[in-house]
């Protein structure tokens, strides 16, 4: 067994002629949180469907928590919690029934369940709600509830398929701070996302897909630092042209002007930006900042998904000739 | 972290706990659903009435009366309209998350189905109460007495059990509701109406009284007939399962369940595979 609580070699699975998993391999080690991040159709749920018994893979093989998901499924789903894209809880149970029910398919016995039904409610800000049929639940009650849900027999891996889309902001927050606490105990948590700031927030390592495949992986910071180097921001007092100019000459050829700020490439990190500091003082130009600014996973992600461009499998829009 | 520690039980034991806790997270939600019941509770009504004094004052059968005659037909017909709702209803429980969910969880495979079908024959049993009320209203009597009475109800709902799961695979089938609903009304309406159900079969063209004789729900009825004692005149000669419609009920049920829980099983894993 390895250290690896989540390791899937070359998964690829098909839906017709749809490549919804052309290649994805992933190695999470456990305690740790990966955010697979991708577009709307670029296999996270795929992925995530077949990661918890739902889909078997065309090809390639997956283990979690130790278990093949193909050869040993019971024993990854004792071992695993799943919260789905779409609300999966039971409208016309409350918010307890359908804990305790989850509980019981669990295998946890009537009083256990009904018991960490009980914890689980309180956890989850959801004790009042817990009588109260899931029909009448807001959007932000229905996923915490499902979240609640996943975890009722503790799992030792989390799946959370998209867990804050659809979310207002307050309850998008609120369910970063429950996935922090989880992460806190202990549990290994694969979550899928399109925000690249909720895989900023939440992630330990990024993978990001995209048609079916894994075009780039590793730490929020490695992502960033692979795309470009950081730059030096220097913003004045005010847009005083003859200021600006003497700044851009002073930084360099490769310094531009942006409204009342000069940029320019910081090729040896916080160096650069001492450098440009001790140069500023010379100058004697009012300052207003000066910084260092990295390339956001923003730039990261268009980056990296551009880059296979028009080589896609999948057409789903185009019409055969 | 681990998961909470869980007494060692063998597999079937652990199958039986999910069958049960299936059928009671499905009977708490038929409570919730009373609309569903009133209705199920009102349509064998609404037929008694239709049929038994709308139609039925123009039809007679020879040497009997009707309305004893139609009894047992509308207590065997009741069976296959609650299969077409198990269908619509498996159909619509397919489309929903929930099911996702219950199929990341370490249970039988079975559970779920066993859970729709057992649930589905005890959420009936109102509807049957109103309908045998309605029967010893309109003048139907066990003329047999109460042991064969409760047999012939007992064979109805054993063959109910085994419709069910016909019902189970056309919602599994179906990619929706609606389909669900069109896949099973077809068959319910023919077999439900060309037969014994309503009327004496041997007034019909030859070509529909073969179907007619044949159909199993003729035979269902005849049992029942038997066992409440409403039988009119001998059976259609020739016709076996008339003959013997007891065993042929027991023996056809048996068969449905034996081959299709199986196949009700494989696609329900497979819906999503």
């Amino acid at each position: 067994m390895s250290n690896f609580a989540i390791s899937a070699q070359h998964l690829a699975r098909s839906f017709g002629e749809t490549h919804a998993l052309v290649d994805v391999s992933l190695d999470i080690p456990a305690g740790s949180v990966c955010a697979l991040l991708g577009r709307n159709g670029a296999g996270k749920t795929t992925t995530v469907r077949i990661l918890t018994t739902l889909l078997d893979p065309d090809d390639g093989h997956a283990q979690v928590a130790g278990f093949d998901i193909a050869s040993q499924a019971d024993r990854v789903r004792e071992r695993i919690g799943v919260t789905g894209q779409t609300a999966t809880m039971d409208e016309l149970l409350t918010g307890h029934e359908n804990l305790e029910i989850i509980g019981r398919f669990s295998h946890l016995g009537a009083a256990v369940s009904r018991q960490r039904a009980d914890e689980l409610l309180q956890q989850f800000d959801l004790v009042d709600a817990g009588r109260m049929l899931v029909k009448k639940y807001s959007g932000g009650m229905r996923r915490r509830l499902d979240l609640a849900a996943s975890l009722i027999a503790n799992p030792e891996v989390l799946f959370l398929d998209e867990p804050t889309t659809g979310l207002d902001p307050v309850a998008r927050s609120e369910m970063w701070v429950a996935i922090r606490n989880l992460v806190a105990r202990g549990t290994t948590v694969l979550l899928t996302t399109q925000y690249l700031d909720e895989a900023d927030q939440l992630a330990d390592t990024i993978v990001v897909v995209d048609r079916g495949l894994v075009v780039a992986e590793g730490t929020p910071e490695q992502l960033k630092a692979s795309i470009g180097r950081p730059s030096v921001v220097v913003t004045l007092v005010d847009a005083d042209p003859a200021a600006l100019l003497k700044v851009r000459t002073a930084l360099g050829a490769d310094a531009v002007i942006r409204g009342r700020s000069v940029s320019a490439p910081a090729a040896d990190g916080l160096e650069s930006l001492a450098k440009v500091v001790t140069l500023l003082e010379e100058l004697g130009v009012p300052i207003h900042e000066v910084g260092l600014e990295h390339p956001s996973l923003d730039e990261v992600f268009s980056a990296v998904t551009h880059r296979i461009g028009d080589h896609s499998p999948v057409a789903p829009a185009e019409i055969p000739a | 972290m681990s998961a909470i520690a869980t007494p060692r039980q063998s597999s079937v034991q652990r199958g039986l706990i999910d069958a049960y806790n299936a059928t009671r997270r499905y009977l708490i939600r038929g409570k919730r659903q009373p609309d569903i019941i009133f209705g199920s509770v009102l349509f064998p009504v609404i037929f008694v009435v239709l049929f038994g004094y709308v139609f039925g004052s123009s039809i007679s059968v020879p040497g009997g009366n009707y309305h004893s005659y139609l009894m047992s037909g509308l207590f065997a017909q009741s069976t296959l309209f609650a299969s077409s709702q198990v269908a619509v209803a498996v159909a619509t429980d397919m489309n929903e998350g929930v099911i996702d969910r219950f199929k990341t969880l370490p249970i039988a495979r079975s559970s779920i189905l066993i859970g729709r079908s057992i649930s589905t024959i005890v959420l009936g049993l109102p509807a049957l109460g109103v309908m045998i009320l309605c029967a010893l209203a309109v003048g139907w009597r066990p003329e047999n007495g109460i042991f064969d009475a409760i047999l012939g109800f007992l064979l109805i709902e054993v063959f109910a059990f085994a419709l069910s799961w016909l019902g189970i695979l056309a919602g599994l089938i179906a990619k929706s509701s609606q389909a669900a609903d069109v896949i099973s009304s077809i068959p319910v309406f023919l077999l439900g109406f060309v037969s014994n159900v309503f009327v004496d079969t041997s007034k019909m063209p030859v070509w529909l009284r073969v179907f007619a004789d044949w159909n199993p729900v003729s035979a269902v009825v005849a049992a029942g007939r038997n066992l409440f004692g409403n039988t009119i005149g001998p059976p259609p000669a020739g016709v076996w399962s008339l003959e013997h419609p007891e065993i042929t009920t027991i023996g056809l049920a048996l068969i449905i369940i034996v081959v299709f829980i199986p196949i009700c099983v494989r696609r329900y894993s497979r819906t999503s595979r």
